[in-house]
């Protein structure tokens, strides 16, 4: 059987009297695709941001591999193998490619100087080279060129590249394909396959029910800051999961139409 | 070539060779040694300014600590027969915790670190006029180990040089060493332009720009200190409208003022600018109540120039 990676249990969290998560828990396997599915404002951002992170829960339980933890801090979750794309933000555009994409964990000489030791920066540009090689962003890019000189999409490929770089447990990615063209959003579900195939758990947030269906195995859908579905991919259809979404039931509807 | 600090160094070079040209004295050993004399002390604040705005914040407070750490220092010595080195002591402490506040309100309470900074002047100016009750404090007479480490001097041929130069070499060398080679300089840009990628990558964010905070305080506290040793004397008033006058040095030399983008070779390049600016209008006979006028158009000129150079530079 596929070995637990990451199970939420009755996670809860407010910003003052909105409740963005009411009681959600949910498991997430080895080599899995997970798409959390829902509304704008029902809680899918919130849900990920307590896992990476971001902000501390209220309330509720985060094991990872069967382990209970506490996540107090974004680094905290990268050391337990949580990487994070987030929607809202993912690079710092003054600075070049390579620094972002080991932005957090530079690579250094001089360890012992600690937060004063000099950037090994022939092994950054290496290193991020490689990287962009592998990732296969259409266009070549300088590992040295500024963030503000590239597009949505090759910022999307470059956030992409450095979770997979770091080669997480888990992965979350917030809309990934929001602003992206359709070369660069195959280039980002074909990533999702590939680590799925090297093993890696992915959670895929996304507005994209077709997405859902080429990638993902499983579904969960939220709604008001709760977890409502749950489904496996194979059994069941575009409708239904549109009518979980919102709410509605419309198969029903379409039946009533004809 | 586009490069801020580039165009900047151009604009000092030309401005050198007109005050030059137009008065023989500009370059004269004895105006060239009193400009050396002063540049540190209002550049080793910008060093700290421009760490600080590249990680998206800024301090205000800087002239008041200027003038309130060697009060502190002098009185402590003068009147409580306190060591001197205890006194210096007490006034790095008193920086640090000016420092400290700063930053731990900017970023816990999440207030602009405009107002902070702004309130913090004048908390500070406020005590130092209050301890002192407005007077210059009697002339320090007690040469020793610490007055010739800040403020000694020296000559070379017909040059004569203060100690303090040596301090602004070594701190801009170790400014720019951090900002461009070392992690923590990766840290403060990615600050300064992304805050939140930045947090998301697990960069202490907060803890940064409050040591910044301290080393911009300390910085000041420091520049003061040499200041009063090399003429003698600690004022309540010393240091007024440094903060601007650091600030400009700054964002003239190419720093931009919404963080993200920081350069310390400009900001050394501005601090000569200013400085060479402020005394060749004098020589060149500019009327001492009107240079204020020269000074802003010089500056505002240059952030007009960095704004095309920065328009084009995005458009290719
Ligand atoms: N920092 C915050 N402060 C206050 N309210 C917040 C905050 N973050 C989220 N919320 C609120 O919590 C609810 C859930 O927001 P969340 O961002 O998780 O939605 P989402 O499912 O990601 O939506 P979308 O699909 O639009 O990205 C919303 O009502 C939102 O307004
Ligand atoms: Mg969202």
């Amino acid at each position: 059987m596929m070995q637990e990676v990451l199970r939420l249990q009755g996670l809860q969290k407010s910003f003052g009297s909105v409740r963005a998560l009411k009681n959600a828990s949910l498991t997430l396997k080895e080599g899995e695709v997970v798409a959390l599915l829902g509304d704008n404002g029902a809680g899918k951002s919130t849900l990920i941001k307590a896992i990476s992170g971001v902000f501390p829960i209220d309330r509720g339980d985060i094991y990872v591999r069967g382990e209970k933890v506490s996540i107090r801090s974004t680094r905290e979750a990268m050391d337990l193998g949580i990487e994070t794309i987030h929607q809202d933000t993912s690079l710092a555009p003054d600075l070049s490619i390579a620094r972002n994409l080991f932005l957090g964990r530079e690579p250094v000489n001089l360890k012992w100087l600690g937060v004063f030791a000099p950037l090994d920066l022939a092994k950054l540009r290496d290193a991020a080279s490689a990287l962009l090689k592998r990732v296969g962003i259409s266009k070549k890019l300088d590992a040295d060129a500024l963030v503000s000189t590239l597009s949505g999409g090759e910022r999307q490929s470059i956030a992409i590249s450095r979770a997979m770089q770091f080669a997480a447990k888990v992965i979350i990615l917030d809309e990934p394909t929001n602003n992206l063209g359709v070369e660069e959003t195959h280039g980002v579900l074909r990533f999702v396959k590939e680590m799925r195939d090297a093993g890696h758990s992915v959670l895929l947030i996304t507005h994209n029910i077709h997405h859902v269906f080429e990638v993902a195995d499983r579904i969960i859908v939220m709604r008001r800051g709760e977890i409502v579905a749950e489904q496996t991919v194979a059994d069941t259809d575009l409708l239904t999961v549109e009518s979980l979404i919102t709410g509605a039931d419309l198969s029903a509807l379409m039946k009533r139409a004809q | 070539m586009r490069s801020p600090q580039f165009s900047s160094f151009v604009i000092l070079v030309v401005l050198l060779v007109v005050f030059g040209v137009a008065d023989g004295n500009f370059l004269s050993p004895l105006n060239i040694s009193n400009m050396m004399a002063f540049l540190p002390e209002l550049g080793i604040i910008a060093l700290g300014m421009t760490l600080l705005l590249t990680a998206g914040e800024f301090d205000l407070s800087v002239g008041a600590v200027f003038g309130l750490a060697p009060v502190v220092v002098m009185l402590l010595a003068q009147n409580a027969g306190v060591d001197i080195g205890v006194a210096l002591l007490a006034g790095l402490l008193l920086c640090i915790s000016i420092g400290t506040i700063n930053g731990v309100i900017v970023t816990k309470i999440g207030i602009s670190s405009f107002l902070v900074t702004l309130s913090m002047l004048l908390i500070v100016r406020g005590a130092a006029l209050y301890i002192t009750q407005g007077f210059p404090l009697k002339s320090w007479d007690q040469p020793g180990f610490f007055v010739t480490l800040l403020a000694g001097s020296f000559n070379i041929g017909a040059f004569r040089f203060y100690t303090s130069l040596w301090w602004f070499i070594g701190l801009s060398l170790l400014a720019v060493y951090v900002l461009r080679y070392a992690k923590l300089g990766n840290w403060i840009s990615a600050i300064g332009s992304n805050r939140n990628a930045a947090v998301a990558r697990g960069v202490p964010a907060d803890a940064v720009k409050i040591w910044l905070f301290i080393a911009t305080s300390v910085l000041a506290g420091l520049a003061g200190m040499i200041s009063a040793f090399r003429i003698s004397a600690a004022s309540p008033v010393a240091g007024t409208g440094y903060e601007l006058e650091v600030i400009a040095m700054v964002v003239v030399g190419g720093t931009a003022l919404t963080g993200g983008r920081g350069t310390i070779l400009g900001t050394i390049v501005g601090a000569l600018m200013l400085r060479a600016i402020r005394n060749g209008i004098v020589l060149v006979g500019v009327p001492g109540l009107a240079y204020n006028i020269f000074v802003g158009v010089i500056i505002l000129a240059m952030l007009i120039l960095h704004a095309l150079l920065q328009k084009n530079a995005a458009r290719s």
